[in-house]
């Protein structure tokens, strides 16, 4: 592995771990604000993002950097917006979260259809139907959020609209599209292969051989 | 011979159908409405998109997917025009005919992909998820439509949040519908037989065309 990649590595294991603090605050802060419906949002955050370390070490998991960091990340800024009130005080937050939870899904749709196509032996695709299949993927999960929304069972209030309805699902087409780009100009360069492999060799494992086996 | 009936049967509803919609045409005609006699008019020519394609291009559509294109015309057009849509929950049966037609579409699409392109191959229940997912987002897609339409025109297509959802929630359980009727088909191989006229023309026509152009 080239120096820079290293470094670029490194830098990107440490923003992970850096979100990760201010999670812990968050946390804290949930705590001292006696918002106990948040400390366990929060809890689960947390918990969600330190879920790859955690498998890494009991299983020998290892998810793509970038899906790491995406959790993380998403993680905050939901957090960010519940407890720190910014969904009502910054214009838009709610627009900017829901654009990274959308890059999030459409992320791992795109590495769970690569990683099918290379180790399933129920799919094969072209690296065009596979972005084509993003795009229809991250669409339709930002429809079953909308569900979710929709049906409200932990009671939290969000903003019911049909004007940030549309905005929403067209953050999710745009993000679908974005990685869609992104990922055919990566499974050509074999950079996505690179990203994916390990994953995608443990999934095998864990997943798609003892499937194979009963079937 | 049974594939003979069921094709005759389709056949004739499908023109009894556009005989209908015909009738509403003149309904529209006789009492001037300007708007329905544009639409159905458009709609009578697009439930004859099949019989043009069988003509002049020879591609041979299912029955069934003749049927639901005219009835989802059919149910649109008789809404507008005798004012159906104002009868409790017909918007949502049309919204569930047009999900529907998408849906079979999508799987039609797919299964041929699968059966005569090397750039796909599927396991039929992955088939079925894929629909489900196509058929969702075209309604997003739709709605997109009626969304804009209401920006720049003003207009009124989009009811408000509760009826978007509750077309977006529609349109997914026509996605799940047919991808359960669609993989009971493929299993009992009448998927195969329903689709292999129009696989082979559209192997030909494009598929076989595509491939021979990249090879150049």
């Amino acid at each position: 592995m080239s120096k820079i990649k290293i470094i670029c590595r490194k830098r990107c294991f440490s923003f992970s771990f850096l979100l990760r603090i201010v999670m812990i605050t968050s946390l804290i802060l949930a705590v001292w604000k006696k918002d106990f419906v948040w400390v366990v949002g929060t809890f689960i955050g947390l918990f969600v993002s330190i879920l790859p370390s955690i498998l890494k070490k009991d299983v020998k998991f290892t998810l793509p950097w970038l899906l790491d960091f995406l959790i993380a990340l998403v993680t905050i800024l939901h957090m960010g917006g519940r407890l720190l009130d910014f969904y009502y005080t910054i214009e838009n937050y709610q627009l900017i979260t829901r654009f990274f939870i959308s890059i999030l899904v459409a992320f791992i749709g795109l590495a769970m259809i690569y990683i099918l196509d290379e180790h399933w032996d129920g799919l094969r695709m072209d690296k065009y139907a596979m972005a084509f299949v993003t795009v229809i993927f991250t669409m339709a999960v930002g429809v079953f959020l909308e569900f979710i929304k929709w049906i409200n069972v932990t009671g939290t209030y969000y903003v019911k609209t049909n004007n940030v309805l549309m905005l929403n699902l067209s953050l999710d087409t745009i993000a679908g599209i974005f990685i869609a780009i992104i990922g055919v100009s990566l499974i050509k360069s074999g950079r996505f292969e690179k990203m994916t492999d390990e994953f995608g060799n443990q999934i095998d494992k864990i997943v798609i051989d003892k499937f194979e086996k009963r079937n | 011979m049974k594939k003979n009936i069921i094709k005759t049967g389709g056949v004739i509803v499908s023109y009894i159908l556009k005989i209908l919609m015909i009738i509403l045409l003149i309904i529209s005609i006789y009492n001037k409405h300007i708007e329905w006699i544009f639409g159905a008019g458009l709609g009578i020519i697009v439930s004859f998109v099949p019989t043009i394609l069988k003509r002049n291009y020879q591609i041979t559509l299912p029955i069934i997917l003749d049927i639901l294109i005219t009835t989802a015309l059919f149910l649109h057009i008789g809404g507008g025009i005798l004012g159906a849509y104002g009868i409790i929950h017909y918007d949502t049966l049309t919204h569930f005919v047009s999900s529907f037609l998408i849906a079979f579409l999508a799987f039609v699409v797919i299964y041929i992909l699968d059966e005569y392109w090397d750039g796909l191959m599927m396991d039929k229940y992955a088939m079925a998820f894929l629909v489900v997912f196509t058929t969702i987002a075209m309604g997003v897609i739709w709605e997109f439509n009626e969304w804009i339409t209401d920006l720049i025109f003003k207009t009124q297509e989009q009811w408000g949040y509760n009826d978007t959802i509750k077309d977006l929630f529609v349109d997914m359980l026509a996605g799940i519908a047919m991808a359960i009727i669609g993989v009971v088909m493929i299993k009992r191989g009448s998927f195969d037989e329903l689709t292999e006229d129009l696989g082979e023309q559209i192997d030909k026509k494009i598929i076989k065309k595509g491939m021979n152009k990249k090879n150049e």
